[in-house]
């Protein structure tokens, strides 16, 4: 029998795609029952009370939490969110609700061992509700106690080698795509960068010392699976400088109408037979291929990587061999500038995993060095640039500009020139002037 | 319920302690022919909706059976996902970016039974636990924030209008019919927890009333120096304010008409409320994208300034949305995305042929770049 | 600098200011010890693992201040 009548919410429980209210019931029908015995450290009737105040915020059109700053485990300023209940009388089992936010692993592998543990210690000592995954990638646990939050760091750093993510001030957990785990087009090896910078910023992690948030996120290929280019402070897109690897076999295959294009994508509907001058060379945006005589030919110094013929043709095509990533800087979503992409900086860095990838750590370090002294209280890297400018960026890396920062010279003549760059420089002797010139 | 200590003692918090460790290191979660075949996959094919092939140099293949998921999820539902993957992956999963979880197999015998054992595990309610979809061009999972059900300032629940959009979207979630893929996200306010603003179509939470002020409580609960420096737009001032009974007390003011409804606010002060059952609703915006495929990354732009929330099951939006995917499925060219589309016809088209309203709320007017939106040349269209 | 010199600065700094506000950012803290951030942020660090500053985080930023002072505490019912 459930402890709140969940009228509205019961109508979320029809319909195909998997229900979160049948979940959250079935929850909580499992605590009521506990039939392993488990010595529930936070209230056994959580997950009806977060029923009852989801219902009632269904019915009264608000929220019903607030915010807490202080919580968190020792020494951390970040990865724990306080949360509280605004009616804790009518629902104590969920009086107080915090967050945790777990490290995920790089690349979203599991093992049902892990997660089986992971559970098991959730049900212990929280709701045993989660998020897989949060929006910056990692596992949520939602919902516990204070007293609890020390327990369950203590049980994940000693029992589960685990950390924590992070929230604030920090950088934020990085996150990345399958990469070359599992797919054909991943430049570099997104987890193992992931994972290495995740372990040589744990400081940077964990203890805000930062304006505001940082994000790094990982991307593959310019397909942009993680969304990096649009969320994360620092961008790493996988790219290649060579030329993109052609088998004609496969081209005529695909041709033929014996590959299916799209690696089967667009299976869904009767788009006619695949037409290569069409669908490849025509929508290509820099018009750099040509198909002739039953071969494919591409200009690669014209080519700008965009990926649309290797997704159209993943058999025949393939990216070139000499790979690296673009780092591009300064994404956010919302306020207070509105959203921003991210803008590119290093056209091509080489992505070293037998250095330690040194040649990254250095773009990373200056650009934090001059973000840490110069951006205001809550200003993202992305504001700063606007304000200081991308030439002041460039010049924080000691990088050469070069056309392909910009997507079009600027359109004003208003240079602010620096006097070292003025022949004579600005200190002039203005009766000397006047000899030539009557007052 | 008596406390369990795990050990940790509160008088020496350090003592033991071990930090900084990171997480676990992902080869520990690879699958055998992940190991083996890293960086030698070839190409990869898609079987059929949620179903996945890739092909290794090694001639290995391994199959991914791509199943949705509510990102909200309860234990025992993660432990069934540990059962079905001990049964047919030898324990192996993994995540996607939009919660979608994926069964890995390498064994090709036993992909049918996966699949078929996938499409008979329903909730009591009678929804899928794990409807296998979310490929190719079409609706996969919607990527999304907590709502009602964990956050201080939403302007509308995350789960709920998901739940209720992906019921509308669910055979475009089984299917690959659509020009190209569609990317939905929802934030539950503008501060955008879940970044939405790259979206083929994002749905948004957005309130609509500045906070009110609890003059009562507002200086025993809060630092006002800390309420004035949380707001973005300035809009916020100390202020002392003479109750009924003739006592003075500390408080602030806020000028309403530079408030950007935000919440931040009440993020550092709870005395300064702003949710609000008429206030607070939705802002459809459509036609982001990330990839860098053909056409550059795009921000997502505002179709309608405003639907009620609607609960539990939001029609009016989901209304607008399957509009808006309609007209695209039947007018777009193949591989072009919303955005793109929207750009071909002219945004003019895309109001007149999704039969949206526009009104001056879809003027940009919001800071510099507002300038750049608005037509600057004399080619439109009638 | 040593660590005891920048701890009083700090305390101090934080103290003349504790009857308007509790809540500091980190970049408060190196202006006060007119230090750089990295510098600055290892004796701040110091400070919290010695249990005199804790943090404050809005989930989005993160502000440090003299554990135990000011009014956050009985607003979140963690006193």
């Amino acid at each position: 029998m459930a402890k709140h009548d969940t009228p509205l919410l019961d109508q979320l429980e029809s319909g195909p795609w998997p229900s979160f209210v049948s979940d959250l019931k079935q929850e909580a029908e499992v605590r009521a029952k506990n039939e392993k015995n488990v010595e529930y450290q936070i209230p056994q009737d959580v997950v009806e009370d977060l029923l009852g105040v989801l219902e009632l915020s269904f019915k009264d059109g608000t929220t019903h939490w607030k915010h807490g700053g202080i919580v968190g485990v020792f020494g951390y300023g970040g990865g724990v969110i306080g949360r509280y209940c605004d009616q804790p009388q009518q629902f104590p089992g969920v009086a107080h609700f915090h967050t945790m936010r777990v490290n995920q692993p790089a690349g979203k592998f599991y093992t049902s061992d892990y997660l089986r543990k992971l559970c098991d210690l959730w049900e212990f000592r929280g709701s045993g509700l989660t998020n897989m995954h949060g929006s910056t990638g990692d596992i949520v646990l939602l919902g516990t106690t204070t007293p609890q939050l020390e327990e369950i760091f203590y049980e994940l750093t000693h029992d589960f080698n685990q950390d924590l993510g992070g929230s604030g001030s920090n950088l934020r957990t990085p996150s990345d795509c399958v990469g070359q785990a599992r797919c054909e087009y991943a430049c570099y090896d997104t987890q193992d960068l992931c994972h290495h910078l995740t372990n040589e910023y744990q400081d940077e992690l964990h203890r805000p010392a930062f304006p505001y948030k940082f994000k790094f996120k990982f991307d593959g290929c310019p397909n942009c699976c993680v969304a990096s280019i649009a969320r994360s402070d620092l961008s790493f897109i996988g790219t290649w400088k060579d030329d993109i690897r052609i088998d004609q076999d496969a081209v005529k295959g695909y041709v033929d109408g014996n590959l299916k294009p799209n690696g089967g994508a667009h299976a869904g509907r009767d788009w006619g037979p695949f037409d290569i001058v069409k669908e490849v060379v025509g929508l290509c945006p820099t018009e750099c291929m040509r198909y002739e005589n039953g071969k494919l030919e591409i200009n690669n110094r014209e080519c700008t990587r965009c990926m649309h013929c290797i997704n159209v043709m993943p058999r025949a095509l393939r990216p070139g061999k000499v790979k690296g990533c673009s780092l591009l800087a300064g994404a956010k979503a919302p306020i207070v500038d509105g959203a921003q992409m991210a803008s590119l900086i290093v056209p091509f860095i080489e992505v070293n995993k037998e250095d330690g990838y040194q040649a990254i750590k250095d773009v990373i370090e200056k650009i934090w060095d001059w973000w840490m002294e110069e951006g205001k209280n809550r200003e993202r890297l992305g504001e700063l640039m606007k304000r200081q400018g991308l030439q002041k960026l460039i010049e924080v890396l000691e990088i050469d500009p070069v056309p392909q920062h910009v997507q079009e010279p600027r359109h004003n003549p208003y240079i602010f020139w620096k006097e070292e760059e003025v022949t004579g420089g600005w200190d002039r002797d203005v009766n000397e002037f006047r000899k030539h010139h009557q007052r | 319920m008596a406390f369990i200590s795990t050990g940790y003692d509160p008088k020496q918090p350090m003592k033991d302690r071990i930090t900084d460790i990171g997480p676990r290191h992902f080869e520990e979660f690879y699958p055998p022919v992940v190991k083996k075949n890293k960086g030698k996959w070839l190409y990869h094919e898609i079987l059929k909706p949620g179903v996945l092939v890739h092909v290794s140099e090694t001639g290995d293949e391994l199959y991914t059976v791509r199943v949705g998921g509510a990102r909200l999820m309860s234990v025992t539902h993660i432990r069934e996902i540990c059962e079905i993957a001990d049964k047919y992956c030898d324990g192996h999963l993994r995540f996607t970016t939009r919660n979608n979880i994926e069964f890995l197999v390498s064994d090709k015998s036993r992909l049918e039974p996966l699949i078929e054992d996938l499409n008979t595990r329903k909730f009591d309610g009678g929804s899928f636990k794990f409807p296998v979809g979310g490929t190719g061009a079409g609706v996969t999972n919607i990527v999304h924030t907590q709502g009602w059900v964990h956050c201080h300032t939403p302007a509308t629940d995350a789960s709920g209008p998901v739940k209720a959009a992906m019921d509308v979207l669910f055979d475009d979630f089984q299917n690959m019919r659509l020009p190209a893929h569609v990317r939905v996200s929802l934030a539950c306010c503008l501060n955008m927890c879940g970044a939405v603003h790259c979206s083929d179509i994002a749905i948004l939470g957005y309130h609509r009333k500045p906070p009110m002020v609890d003059n009562e409580y507002l200086d025993k609960m809060c630092e006002i120096p800390l309420a004035i420096a949380a707001c973005p737009t300035s809009a916020i001032k100390p202020k002392k304010v003479t109750m009924e009974d003739g006592t003075e007390v500390k408080s602030v003011e806020v000028n309403r008409e530079r408030c950007m409804f935000c919440g931040n606010c009440y993020t550092m002060c709870p005395s300064l409320p702003l949710a609000d059952k008429e206030g607070d609703g939705i802002v459809i915006m459509v036609g982001g994208k990330v990839s860098n495929r053909i056409s550059s990354p795009k921000f997502s732009k505002v179709a309608v300034a405003f639907i009620p929330n609607e609960a539990p099951r939001w029609p009016t939006m989901t209304d607008v949305i399957k509009k808006i995917l309609e007209v695209y499925a039947a007018d777009a060219r193949k591989y072009e995305r919303l955005g793109e589309w929207a750009e071909r016809i002219g945004w003019e088209r895309f109001f007149e042929k999704c039969d949206l309203e526009f009104s001056h709320h879809l003027i940009d007017d919001f800071r510099d770049p507002a300038y750049y939106t608005w037509r600057q040349t004399s080619n439109f269209k009638f | 600098m040593e660590y005891e010199e920048a701890k009083q600065l700090i305390i101090d700094g934080l103290t003349k200011k504790s009857k308007s506000k509790s809540k500091f950012y980190f970049s408060d803290l190196a202006k006060i010890l007119d230090m750089k951030p990295r510098a600055a942020k290892k004796f701040v660090n110091q400070m919290v693992t010695e249990e005199i500053l804790e943090f404050w985080s809005s989930g989005s930023t993160s502000m440090y201040g003299l554990k135990g002072m000011g009014k956050q505490a009985a607003a979140e019912h963690e006193d």
